[in-house]
Formats: structure tokens, C-alpha cells, sequence
């Protein structure tokens, strides 16, 4: 079939024209005599956006962007029947994502080993022990730069150093996929698209300390995860690349799974060691650090997903590819879970370095609804909102710790004007109050009182001095909490403060919610000139807070209303104003 | 239990390496599943047995596209590489008879192109 | 050794030396209320924090060993502003109960308040809605007053491998309980009151009785005796001011005739007796053969629990000999009631004791009702005697030396080192090789059973024979001296062992559950030297040599392990489940 195939799509934000140029360009094909020759495809996403219609033709590999109208026609006559580039057309943009991490993730069948290995799967492991240098390995990671993708950034070379350096004859890895903060499934992503890529920087890992078992640790909330990687564990057993003399070598190497019962804390190594060993996941204090005294008080590495998943490609490729992505002091590529107020959710791989208005309006498709961006939350529950205005600061370790935020583990949320700050600090906090495990005092108690002051204050009962309560607590929680959830936990609370004070006075001193979130300080009335008298609302209401009739009209009790926004749902006509 | 050697991992490489026959490949992660996918799946299985058609059906992780979900890639000789997304039950049967079966690629339902071969 | 700056003071610890530690070098106190000497560092209240020099977070004082080098501050404005941010929140999830509680004027929590001057309540008080468990009759779980800490957690189950208490839920609503959410006396908890010894505020206190004795002290009908233990002695002063480890034994005496009682025992005769007993059974197993070897040690109550709910393989082994205040109890109300023509029924036997397992173990089985009715009435702690006291008005510094009422009240060295680990071991084998060899020890004091370490392993000759002894206390320590019996059961050896003492506190007695608060192992070890002094000012040291005992032996019970010694001296053991629900 020797077809030319065109794909069009208008990306400009005003209404979709799309049909229309597809009518245009049909016509014009028609008076060309081309329609035989060419077909052409509306396409619902075409990867590049904001950029008027975009035309890809395929086989030339020809990408316009920004085309006029009036321009299609040049396009048919000239590139599509003559096979010439129109360049002022063209448009020319690198990707902006680079997948390392997800190189095999909707690539491959992840249940299948065979197909993993006809993806340079393995071959990293077997020039591992081939060559029989751990030290080797740890050499080349340290050139890559690469560092643990779970949120703090520590160096993956120098844990595995100290872990390796610890004389002692029993030691353990442990990959860490307790993936917990809301809205992050990166990890998730990669056990179920491409477990095997896991086990082996696993396996690497164990090689280079000197460990000959490992442990995944998966919450027990990803059941097809973990039955994924218990397949791809009992394959790789198989192969002989777990067990006994792996590739023919002297080294062995065995794999446990291990499930979270859905602590969240048990992210936290400490805990999650303790949770492995049968304790109450808690965290305890560190030094020793688990690279000394881990598991079972023997040296243990414990690595996130994501890192293991680097290994075995930084191994093949060298560290220096790999540190020649990204910036200076955060090397290579990130995942994250981009979600919320964006058109595109999904997981993104990008190099670090990239901007976060790249991450949302290009490979996001920006905002989904017309409402401005109003700001990206990173790090999860640990982590802060990034205003709108910094959207052009460059994604690494050190510029979002600067801005008050964190990498974290790569949850990276939208939002728009519709979202209510002072809900959304509330939410996160929520969320760390719930998954506190209740050992230290700053977070446990802290954590609560800032709460119940965060209810206060979104149920219009909050005062001016209650901010500073808030602040005097989350110092607290940062000094003195034990572990890193404690001492994160108010970070939402004082990044919102920091960039969004404006909304907490709202709230408290004008006793309003400008996103309309807040329920409790919203206020439901019946607009008496749009309303048509047809008591749809009233028989809605589920309180019976409307009352009134045909002739004298509506109108809603704020006494008994519940602000449910039962009333402004059902309304046909627009009368119910909500404030 | 085989114990593999470096030989075996190239042999192994080697015998999966493209074959030049079409494929269609669904999105099958949690977040694909959750959409549909695994009813699209098994559709796309029931078809291809009822036509008798000579394509191989496979399964894959999340391709990162979750918004699109339940997603399918279809490699069909001569046309370019594409996903469809939010593919449903018409939708399998759309990209039956237009893409696999009448070499016409499926309106309004690409979420991806992947151009390169 | 590693130098470091603390406050600008350059000081010089060992290796692995917490800050917390290294403070006191530099005449700092760091404060806390979840570290305590006797356990690993729990890191739960963050109130030590410290800044460290070229890091940017606050670090756990009492978890972070000091490094050379170091530059330390261990307070300046903004600690003290984040510790007392810390302790308003404690103190936010903490009843205003103090006036009430069984801790006041003696809680770590409110001491640290009071130092910190705070005045108001900045947060909104949220209290725990749990209720008291008093159910052991011995201890009251009060998980409102708790404030997570821990200790009481790490000592049930590291230090005394016991595992009764736990934190159950998580977050805010952690809260220590028994596992399962149980009460604690259908737990496997021994009522060995270590957790009441080592809690900072009152959400652990022992079972207060000093009422029910004041009523029997008012009623004329009755005949109020009293007892005091050997560990008492050496421990009360703490409440008074005492150095640590001053014998007050005759100011006991005085005080309690003051407080009502119509006759003042001491517990140590029993302990002559129990020698008596114990001392024959062994001759019995060990040169007759009669019986199995080891014999073990059953003079602890919280040990007996354990044995039974943990390790009733072992009840073969043990001693059937009743503890010493049982002894004296069902003496009390037989021999004594007698003698001096008084109807038992009338007699309160009240046991002063080191130790809240005794409220436990008076009422364990039908043989502690030996006498006909219950042998003691009352067992009240350390602790409660101190508030008799207090509540007296007694000026129980300047009290007279008053001596014990006969017949039950003299008693030998061997008798008072009851109250510390090896002591009854040590007391044995004095009158044991007299037994065997019809002569004493030439020298009476046994060194290589003294002291703190968990178990002490030795070798006494007698008649040219060797006797190997181990003594286990704190009950982490006894797996180690029961893994090694049951091994040589199993193999068919010969026994580690032929005698084997076990106490289930720390430090034995002196360091029981009932003792004043603020045990640590520098305190059990001055305690221990008070009771050693008075074995060694007594005239007699060997419980044979007590003429008391000999006269009780003529008088009323015939010989050691003779039929009217059986039934009022000894009791048996069984199995009992580990949960009784």
C-alpha cells in the first residue's frame, strides 16, 4: 500500500476545529485527485499542544505546526503531492520526555521474561558478574550521579559504599515499594509494566554490597503488582537468574516478597525493616542507619523502584550517558504521576532539569478547563505548592527544596483556581495525621492540633493568631519529629502559608473561601430573577432548607442549610447562587 | 530450572526480535484495567478467533497515558504505529474492521502516533 | 575516646556515648521524659533535641551518639522555644488530673512543666476516651495519663521478655494496652509492676490499698500484725531524704508500732525459714536423690507467674517452699496466734513489700489460705508505706530505734539478703554446706554471685564436690539458664546446673516494682551494699544458726519438710495459660 497517511488536530485552546480542516483538506485532496493516494485521520491527541492545527505526515516524518488555514492548501500541493518541505511550516521541538525508568513499561509483555530479555534485559547483570568487580559497579554509579528517587536524594553509590564497606558476612537489599503519597503510582507503573528491570537492579544491588538476598517490599494495595512480580521472581528463578551461580558465575542471589499492610510510614526505612522483621512498623532512630545495622541489625541497602529500575542501564551505558542527562547536581531522569488539573494525567519520564510549564503544557496538554493554573504540588504529603509564577524553574532535588517543596517520589498534582489552598494543606496534613504511627510526640499530637486549628479555620472560626500557633507547631514537627514523615508533615501547611497567606485571611478574617470549597463558608441564595418558581431545589434539598412558594418565590434557610450544593446542581436555571 | 548463560540471553534475544507480523497490544496495568481493558482484551481475543484473522494479540504495562485508558496499540503492515485510546466495545470492533481488517486507521481515536519505526 | 564540644565545653567520653550522656559531663541535663537509664533510647517525646554544628536539623540527644569533634548546643532560645512547644502538646493530650493523680508531686510530666513555667493551655485538650483497668488487682492501667513513651512497653518486653503491654491503633489514637485489647489480667502480665517503676507520670501506678489498713488498724476487733521485706528497708529512706541505701530497719519497727500494729514482724524470719525449707529440699534432691536438679528458686512471685504461663516445663524443677512473707503469714495466724492465745480470724496480716506481684500472690491458690483463713491480708509497696507514713504525720527522721516482736521478728544476715539478686542463692548455700559438711563456710560471703550482671554463673566446693549454681535476674535473662537445663534434658547430659535462683526484677527485690520510683542500676547496687552491711552486722549470718527458727522447729513445726511443714510451708505449681481469655 504505497498510501501517504496525514495526521491533523487542531491544538489551539479556543474551540476545537479540527472537523473543519479536515473538510478542507478532504476537499482539497478531492480537487487534486489525491483522495486515493492520501488518508487522512483526525486524530484525538496528537502529543504536541497550544500549536494551532498540527499536520504529521507520516513516511516523510513531517510535523507542522501553527498552520493557517489558508496554508493547507500549499501543504496538499506542495509536501503531500510533491514531496517537498514547506520549512517555515515546520515545527521542530525535541521530546521532552526520555524514558529511561519506563523503557520497557507498554513495550513489553511484563509477564513474560523473554521479552524483557530481547530488551537488553539481564545483559547489565551478566557483564556484572562476568567481569566479577562489584566495586566496579559502584564506581560506575557514582560517574552517573544517580540518586534514590524515593525523596530524599541521597546517592545511590555512597549507600551502597557503606552498605558494601560494613564488615559483616550476612547483608540484604531491599527494594522499597511501599509507594504511599496520594496521587503517586509511579512505582506501581513500573512492577506492572516492566518487574523485571526492578529485579535485576535488585539483584546488581545485592551483587555490588555483597548481599545474597533481597527483599521487595510491596503494599499489599497493588495486588497486581505484587502478582506480577511474584510471576516475574518465580521466572527469573527459572532462568537461573535467582538462586545458585547466576549466569554461570559463583554468585548467588535469592528474592523474598515481602507485603505493607498499608502503613504509610512504612515507607520509611526503619520501619519498614521493622515491618519486615514481624515489629510495629515504626521508625527508629537513625544512626545506626540501616547501611550499618538493618535489617536483622545486618548492613541492608534499601532502594526505591525507580532507582533499581536506572541500574541496569546506567550498568550497559555507562555513567557518564547517564550523568550527561539532567543538571549538575541531579542527574538523569524522573517519573512522575501527573495528575489533577491537567488534560493529560498520567506518568511522564522527563530529564531532570526540565521546567514545570514544560511538564504541564507540554507533555500535560495544560490546564484541563479554561480556569488559570494556580499551582503544582510536589513531594506528596512532604512535600509544598509551587505558585504559578515559578512554573518556569528548572525540576531538580535542590530547586524545589528552595522553593519549599520537594522531589519526593514524583507525585506532582495541578491545580487550579478551583482548589482552595488552605483544603488542600488541610488535606495533605489529614493525610499525615491519619498515617502517623504515633511513636513521637511532635507528630502525633502536633500533627492533630494543626489539624483541628485547620478545621477551625476552613469552618470560619478560625483567628488571626491561630496562624501563629500553626507556625509555632510546624516548627516543632520539623525539629523534633523522629522520622521524616513527622518532620515533612507540616510542610504543606507552611509552603501554603509562605505563598498563599492571602487565601488563610480570607478564611479567617473575611470569613470566605474564594475557591468555594470550604462548604462552610459558602452560602447558598435563590437569584429571585432567574428563578422560575419550578421547586426542583426545594424538593431536592435533603434538609429542607428551602422554603416557600409559587407566589411569594424561595428562598434558602443558611440556618438549617448543610451546603451540600445539592440546590445549585439540580437547578436548570442557574438561580442558585453559591458565595 | 535452565541455568541461563550470556549465549542463552542473546538466543533469547535474537528469537524475539521482530517477525514482521501485526500485532495489537492492550494497555494492561491497573489503571488500564480499571477503565476496561481486560473486557477489551478478551474482546479483541473472541474477534480475532471468530475471524480467523492472522494477528497476535498481546499484553503490556501502562504506557504512561492514563488519561486515554483503556489503551491499544496496532502494528498493522503499512501503516504507521498508533494507540488508540479510551477504546471501547465499539471501538474494538472499529479498529477490527477499519485499521486491521480495511488498512484505514480509526478517526478521532488516536491519542498516539508512533512515527518512528 | 572521643573529644567534643558541648556548650563550648570540651569533653571527653567513650565510644558511643549518647549526647544525652555526654551532657551530664558538661553539667547539662538535657530533659526527656521517654529515656530512662535503664532502657534503649525509645526517641518518642523529642524533647532532648539538640543543635548540632553544620547540621541543619535538631537532633535526639539520647539517640545520637557523640562523634569527635562535635559541637553541640544543648539550649538556646529556639530549643527551649521547640521543647516547649513539645511539652504544650503533651500536656494538650494530658488530663489536668495531678491533684488526683497517684504521681503528684513524683511525675517526670509535671516536674518538667513546672520547670518550663508554663502557665497556660495553648491547644485544644483532646483526651483519650479509655478507661481505667484495674482488673490484676495489683497495678492500674490509666492510658488516659499516658504519653506514649514507651518505657513501660520496652521494659514488658525487652526487659522482661513478658510481653503483656503493646501499643495498639497508631497516630493520635496509639494507646498502650495488652495485645487483643484485653484486660491485662487475662494478658500474660506477671504483676511484676517493672512498668509502674519506670512510667514517667501516673498512667501506671500500683493498686493503692493503704485504705483497707488503715480500716483494720481502726477496727478494735482485729489484731493488726505487720511484716516488713528485706528490700523495704533499704528503700523507704529514698522518700525521707536518706542517702540511698540506708538500713532504716528500726525505724521501721518504731513507726509501724506508732501507726497501729499490734505486733511488728519481719519478713527476713521467713526467710530463715524458707532457708530451712529450701536448704533441705536441696540436701534431699541433691544428696538423697530424691527429686530433680536443679532445684529452682521460688521466693519471687512474678517469677512463679512467669514459670507457669511461660515455662511449666519447669515446675518439676522448682521449689515447693512458700515465699518468705507467706511464711511468716500462715506462722502469724498459726504459731504466733497459739502462742499467744489470739483467734486467727481476728489477725491482719499486713506484708510490707518491695513489689506489687505480692497483692498477686496472696490470693495465687488454696495453699496461701494455709492457716484456715487468707495467711496475708494486705501487701502493700514501698511506696504506699511512704504515704502512711506521710499521711501519719510520723516524723520518720527522727524517729527511736525500735527492736521486732519475738518470735517472728529476729532474724540472721541470711534472712535480709533475700532482698538482692544471688541472696537467696547466697543464703542457701550457707546453711546447705553446714548440712552437708556440719559446719559453716569459712567464708561466709559468696562474691561471684553479687552483683548486677544478668546471670551469674558458679561453682561452690563442698565435701570436695561441686555444686554449680546460676542465678538469673531481670526475665530477659532467663532463657539463657533454662535454654541450657532443657538442652541437657534433651540430650541426656548431666545438668548445668544443681541450683538455680531467679528473680524477676532487675537487681532482684531492691529494684522490685514496689520500690520508690527512679530505679536505675546505680541505685539497685547502693541498695544491694545497705542490705549486704546489715548481713554483715548481724550476729548471725546463717539462717541455721537463727535460735527462733531452731525453736520454732522445737515448738511447732517438728523438722524441715516434716508433715506440718509440708502443709503450712509449702504450695505447688501448674500450668496456667499464657491468655486467660
Amino acid at each position: 500500500m504505497d498510501q501517504k497517511i496525514v495526521f491533523i488536530k487542531d491544538t489551539g485552546i479556543e474551540n476545537d476545529r479540527t472537523k473543519d480542516y479536515y473538510a478542507l483538506f478532504l476537499n482539497l485532496l478531492r480537487e487534486n485527485s489525491l483522495e486515493d493516494q492520501v488518508q487522512i485521520n483526525r486524530v484525538a491527541d496528537i502529543g504536541i499542544y497550544n500549536q494551532g492545527l498540527v499536520v504529521k505526515i507520516f513516511e516523510q516524518d513531517v510535523i507542522y505546526a501553527n498552520v493557517k488555514e489558508e496554508q493547507i492548501k500549499e501543504i496538499v500541493l506542495k509536501t503531500i503531492k510533491e514531496g517537498k518541505v514547506i520549512k517555515e511550516l515546520l515545527f521542530q521541538s525535541p521530546p521532552k520526555q526520555l524514558r529511561i525508568v519506563l523503557r520497557n513499561c507498554g513495550e513489553i509483555d511484563p509477564e513474560n521474561i523473554d521479552e524483557y530479555i530481547a530488551k537488553d534485559g539481564y545483559q547489565a547483570l551478566n557483564k556484572a558478574v562476568q567481569e566479577n568487580k562489584p566495586e566496579k559497579i559502584i564506581e560506575e554509579l557514582k560517574k552517573s550521579g544517580l540518586r534514590g528517587r524515593g525523596g530524599a536524594g541521597f546517592p545511590t553509590w555512597l549507600k551502597w559504599k557503606l552498605t558494601r564497606e560494613t564488615p559483616e558476612a550476612q547483608k540484604y537489599v531491599i527494594c522499597n515499594a511501599d509507594e504511599g503519597d496520594p496521587g503517586a503510582y509511579m512505582d506501581r507503573g513500573v512492577l506492572e509494566g516492566d518487574p523485571h528491570s526492578v529485579i535485576e537492579g535488585l539483584i546488581l544491588a545485592g551483587f555490588a554490597i555483597g548481599a545474597n538476598k533481597g527483599y521487595f517490599y510491596v503494599r499489599a494495595e497493588y495486588p497486581l503488582a505484587v502478582q506480577r512480580v511474584e510471576l516475574a521472581l518465580a521466572q527469573a528463578y527459572d532462568h537461573g537468574l535467582l538462586g545458585k551461580n547466576i549466569l554461570g558465575s559463583n554468585f548467588n542471589f535469592e528474592i523474598d516478597i515481602r507485603l505493607g499492610a498499608g502503613a504509610f510510614v512504612c515507607g520509611e526505612e526503619t520501619a519498614l525493616i521493622a515491618s519486615i522483621e514481624g515489629r510495629r512498623g515504626t521508625p527508629r532512630p537513625r544512626p545506626p542507619y540501616p547501611s550499618v545495622k538493618g535489617l536483622w541489625d545486618k548492613p541492608t541497602a534499601i532502594n526505591n523502584v525507580e532507582t533499581l529500575a536506572n541500574i541496569a542501564p546506567i550498568i550497559l551505558k555507562g555513567g557518564d550517558w547517564y550523568a550527561a542527562i539532567g543538571t549538575e547536581k541531579s542527574k538523569g531522569t524522573k517519573v512522575f504521576a501527573l495528575t489533577g488539573k491537567v488534560k493529560n494525567s498520567g506518568l511522564v519520564e522527563v530529564p531532570m532539569g526540565i521546567t514545570l510549564r514544560e511538564i504541564v503544557y507540554d507533555i500535560g496538554g495544560g490546564m484541563i478547563s479554561s480556569k488559570g493554573i494556580k499551582a503544582v504540588q510536589t513531594g506528596g504529603p512532604s512535600g509544598g505548592v509551587i505558585p504559578q509564577e515559578y512554573l518556569d524553574t528548572p525540576v531538580d532535588y535542590e530547586n524545589l527544596q528552595k522553593l519549599g517543596s520537594i522531589m519526593g517520589s514524583g507525585g506532582m498534582i495541578v491545580m487550579d483556581e478551583d482548589d482552595c489552598m488552605v483544603d488542600i494543606a488541610k488535606f495533605y496534613l489529614g493525610f499525615c495525621v491519619d498515617e502517623s504511627c504515633g511513636k513521637c510526640v511532635p507528630c502525633r499530637i502536633g500533627g492533630y492540633q494543626m489539624l483541628a486549628l485547620l478545621d477551625k479555620i476552613t469552618e470560619g472560626q478560625g483567628k488571626l493568631e491561630d496562624i501563629e500557633k500553626l507556625k509555632r507547631i510546624a516548627l516543632a514537627m520539623q525539629k523534633a519529629s523522629l522520622c521524616a514523615l513527622g518532620q515533612t508533615a507540616a510542610n504543606p501547611v507552611v509552603s501554603t502559608l509562605k505563598y498563599f497567606f492571602a487565601e488563610y485571611q480570607d478564611h479567617i478574617v473575611d470569613k470566605k473561601c474564594r475557591s468555594h470549597k470550604c462548604k462552610h463558608l459558602l452560602n447558598y441564595s435563590i437569584i429571585q430573577d432567574k428563578c422560575k418558581r419550578c421547586r426542583v431545589c426545594l424538593i431536592n434539598c435533603p434538609v429542607n432548607a428551602i422554603s416557600g412558594d409559587k407566589e411569594q418565590g424561595f428562598l434558602v434557610d443558611p440556618k438549617i442549610c448543610i451546603r451540600c450544593g445539592k440546590c445549585y446542581e439540580v437547578c436548570k436555571f442557574n438561580a442558585i447562587a453559591k458565595e | 530450572m535452565i541455568k541461563l548463560t550470556k549465549n542463552d540471553l542473546d538466543k533469547i534475544k535474537a528469537a524475539h526480535q521482530d517477525d514482521g507480523r501485526d500485532w495489537i497490544k492492550v494497555g494492561m496495568s491497573t489503571c488500564g484495567i480499571a477503565a476496561g481493558a481486560d473486557k477489551v482484551y478478551a474482546l479483541f481475543v473472541e474477534e480475532i478467533k471468530k475471524r480467523k484473522l492472522d494477528i497476535q494479540i498481546k499484553k503490556c504495562g501502562c504506557q504512561g497515558m492514563c488519561y486515554s485508558e483503556p489503551s491499544v496499540e496496532v502494528r498493522v503492515k503499512g501503516l504507521p504505529d498508533v494507540i488508540y485510546g479510551k477504546v471501547d466495545k465499539e471501538g474494538v470492533i472499529k479498529i477490527l474492521d477499519k485499521h486491521i481488517c480495511g488498512n484505514t486507521l480509526v478517526k478521532d481515536s488516536i491519542y498516539e502516533l508512533r512515527t518512528k519505526r | 575516646m572521643i573529644k567534643a564540644k558541648i556548650n563550648n565545653l570540651l569533653i571527653e567520653v567513650n565510644d558511643g556515648v549518647s549526647i544525652l550522656e555526654a551532657a551530664k559531663k558538661a553539667q547539662i541535663k538535657i530533659p526527656t521524659l521517654c529515656k530512662h537509664p535503664d532502657l534503649p533510647p525509645g526517641a518518642g517525646c523529642g524533647l532532648c533535641i539538640v543543635r548540632i554544628k553544620g547540621t541543619p536539623k535538631m537532633l535526639r540527644a539520647c539517640c545520637t551518639p557523640l562523634e569527635e569533634g562535635m559541637e553541640i548546643t544543648t539550649h538556646d532560645p529556639e530549643i527551649v522555644a521547640v521543647r516547649r512547644t513539645v511539652l504544650e502538646l503533651i500536656l494538650s493530650n494530658h488530663p489536668n488530673d495531678c491533684l488526683q493523680c497517684g504521681r503528684n508531686n513524683n511525675c517526670e510530666l509535671q516536674t518538667l512543666v513546672a520547670d518550663f513555667g508554663i502557665r497556660d493551655e495553648s491547644f485544644q485538650k483532646f483526651l483519650p476516651n479509655v478507661a481505667k483497668d484495674d482488673s490484676t488487682r495489683t497495678i492500674v492501667l490509666d492510658a488516659q495519663k499516658c504519653i506514649r513513651c514507651g518505657r513501660c512497653v520496652t521494659v514488658c518486653q525487652e526487659m522482661q521478655n513478658v510481653w503483656a503491654l503493646s501499643f495498639l491503633d497508631r497516630g493520635f489514637c496509639t494507646r498502650i494496652s495488652p495485645a487483643g485489647d484485653i484486660k491485662l489480667a487475662d494478658s500474660p502480665c506477671i504483676r511484676c509492676g517493672q512498668c509502674s517503676n519506670h512510667c514517667p507520670t501516673g498512667a501506671i501506678v500500683e493498686l493503692d490499698e493503704t485504705a483497707r489498713v488503715w480500716e483494720a488498724l481502726q477496727d478494735e476487733d482485729k489484731y493488726c500484725v505487720v511484716q516488713i521485706a528485706p528490700a523495704v528497708r533499704v528503700a523507704i529512706g529514698e522518700a525521707f531524704g536518706y542517702p540511698i541505701g540506708t538500713n532504716l530497719t528500726k525505724k521501721l519497727y518504731a513507726l509501724l508500732r506508732r501507726l497501729g500494729f499490734k505486733a511488728v514482724f519481719d519478713t527476713n524470719f521467713g526467710a530463715d525459714v524458707t532457708i530451712m525449707e529450701e536448704g533441705s529440699e536441696f540436701i534431699q534432691r541433691y544428696a538423697h536423690g530424691k527429686g530433680t536438679l536443679p532445684l529452682i528458686t521460688s521466693c519471687c512471685p512474678g517469677w512463679v507467674d512467669f514459670m507457669e504461663k511461660f515455662h511449666p516445663d519447669m515446675i518439676n524443677y522448682f521449689s515447693s517452699c512458700k515465699s518468705p512473707h507467706e511464711i511468716v503469714g500462715v506462722l502469724a495466724k498459726t504459731y504466733y496466734a497459739q502462742k499467744k492465745n489470739i483467734d486467727p480470724k481476728k489477725i491482719v496480716v499486713v506484708s510490707i513489700m518491695p513489689c506489687t506481684a505480692k497483692k498477686n500472690e496472696i490470693i495465687r491458690c488454696e495453699e496461701m489460705y494455709a492457716s484456715g483463713c487468707q495467711d496475708v491480708d494486705v501487701a502493700l509497696t514501698t511506696r504506699e508505706l511512704a504515704r502512711m507514713i506521710k499521711q501519719a504525720g510520723i516524723d520518720f527522721n527522727n524517729l527511736p530505734d525500735e527492736e521486732a516482736d519475738q518470735m517472728l521478728g529476729d532474724y540472721t544476715g541470711a534472712g535480709v539478703i533475700f532482698g538482692t539478686t544471688g541472696g537467696v542463692m547466697e543464703a542457701a548455700l550457707r546453711s546447705a554446706y553446714f548440712m552437708l559438711n556440719g559446719k559453716n563456710m569459712e567464708k561466709i560471703e559468696l562474691n561471684q554471685i553479687r552483683g548486677l550482671e544478668g546471670v551469674k554463673v558458679a561453682e561452690i566446693q563442698i565435701n570436695g564436690k561441686k555444686i554449680r549454681v546460676a542465678v538469673a535476674h531481670g526475665l530477659n535473662h532467663v532463657e539463657y539458664v533454662l535454654d541450657k537445663i532443657r538442652k541437657a534434658e534433651k540430650d541426656g547430659t548431666e545438668m548445668p546446673y544443681h541450683f538455680v535462683e531467679v528473680m524477676a526484677c532487675l537487681g532482684g527485690c531492691v529494684g522490685g516494682g514496689g520500690q520508690p520510683y527512679g530505679v536505675t542500676d546505680e541505685l539497685r547496687t547502693k541498695r544491694a551494699a545497705g542490705i549486704y552491711q546489715n548481713d554483715e552486722n548481724c550476729k548471725q549470718r546463717c539462717s541455721h544458726e537463727n535460735p527462733f527458727v531452731q525453736q520454732l522447729y522445737k515448738e511447732f513445726l517438728g523438722s524441715p519438710l516434716g508433715e506440718k511443714s509440708e502443709h503450712l510451708l509449702h504450695t505447688h505449681y501448674r500450668a496456667r495459660p499464657v491468655y486467660s481469655k
